[in-house]
């Protein structure tokens, strides 16, 4: 999974978010290291809507512009909660191997 | 017209490289985004912008809507490898016409109706290997986007060779040159696998599934 379909789906781990909102949310996340553009989370939002992990929640209009919140579906979360799981395998096997003395007692 | 709505079209005529479908649905609130996230009294697409989105609409024109399953990706990495071997022969085709043209040139006792009538002959035969090569890349297109009618028409071809093949084999079997006979054989094998994985089971149901969701859409 890449990064940035990683960090979107985080960002509607908890709650519908509309685009702007899982832009800023994003980089709030990641602590201003990743900045999606509109392109990037379009392409990846009409993927994971087509595989059926993101789906609309509502819509509304603001200024006379289309406003969709979209959320998980349990598809969804169950696909962020598998890769989380397995990044953290992953970063913890990395720091027991570089620092044995204080990562080997975590989890 | 203000700054604002310059970005706007702006905007706008970068995203008309989005497919029609994601545009219908999509495009009001993906301009909201960008609009939003667009720097103070910015009046052009920035680059970057552009590139991103060019980037984007890319992707969502070469993916296909579901991810085909084995059989059809195998199918579709067999007709690319056909599209390979027909470039290698349309350039080799290209490459080789100017000393068949000198050859000729040089035979002092060829008619010139019949030099013109090879000429020509030469000329129709490199064009069709290009047509060729640009059918095989849309068959590929269409086959990796579960296109049910490519799999129809890659089967009549697949006949089709097939017929000529033997025609011309009881025609004139012993004179044919060996490495012509080697050449069509292997189009010939490759393009029978390709029937065979466009054929099997969990392909059809792919390209049955595929059909449905376009009546649908």
């Amino acid at each position: 999974m890449q990064e940035a379909t990683f960090l979107i789906l985080t960002a509607l781990a908890d709650g519908s978010q509309h685009g702007y909102g899982i832009i800023a949310d994003v980089r709030q996340i990641s602590d201003g290291r990743v900045k999606l553009r509109a392109g990037t989370l379009y392409t990846a939002l009409d993927r994971l809507r087509a595989d059926g992990m993101v789906e609309v929640d509502k819509e509304e209009i603001v200024e006379g512009r289309l406003r969709r919140y979209y959320r998980l579906t349990p598809a969804g979360a169950k696909l962020l909660a598998e890769e989380a799981v397995r990044l953290r395998a992953n970063a913890t096997a990395a720091l027991r191997r570089l620092n044995p003395g204080l990562a080997g007692g975590a989890a | 017209m203000t700054g604002q709505e310059k970005l706007e079209r702006g905007y706008r005529r970068v995203l008309a490289c989005y497919p029609r479908s994601f545009r219908s649905d999509s495009e009001d609130e993906i301009l909201a985004v960008l609009l939003a996230t667009a720097g103070e009294g910015q009046q052009r697409v920035r680059l970057a912008e552009a590139a991103d989105l060019i980037r984007g609409a890319l992707r969502m024109r070469l993916r296909p809507a579901s991810r085909p399953p084995r059989a059809v990706r195998g199918a579709v990495r067999l007709v690319c490898v056909g599209a390979v071997a027909q470039l290698a022969a349309a350039v080799t085709m290209i490459v080789t016409a100017a000393s068949v043209r000198a050859a000729l040139a040089r035979q002092p006792d060829i008619s010139v109706a019949l030099r013109h009538q090879a000429l020509s002959l030469l000329v129709f035969r490199a064009i069709g290997a290009v047509v060729a090569v640009g059918l095989w890349l849309l068959m590929a297109w269409a086959l990796s986007h579960g296109r049910d009618a490519a799999r129809l028409v890659f089967a009549s071809f697949f006949t089709l060779i097939t017929l000529t093949s033997l025609v011309a084999l009881a025609q004139h079997g012993a004179t044919y040159a060996a490495a012509d006979t080697i050449a069509s054989s292997a189009v010939w094998a490759i393009a029978l696998v390709t029937v065979v994985l466009l054929f099997m089971p969990q392909s059809s149901r792919y390209y049955r599934e595929a059909a449905r969701q376009a009546a649908h859409s």
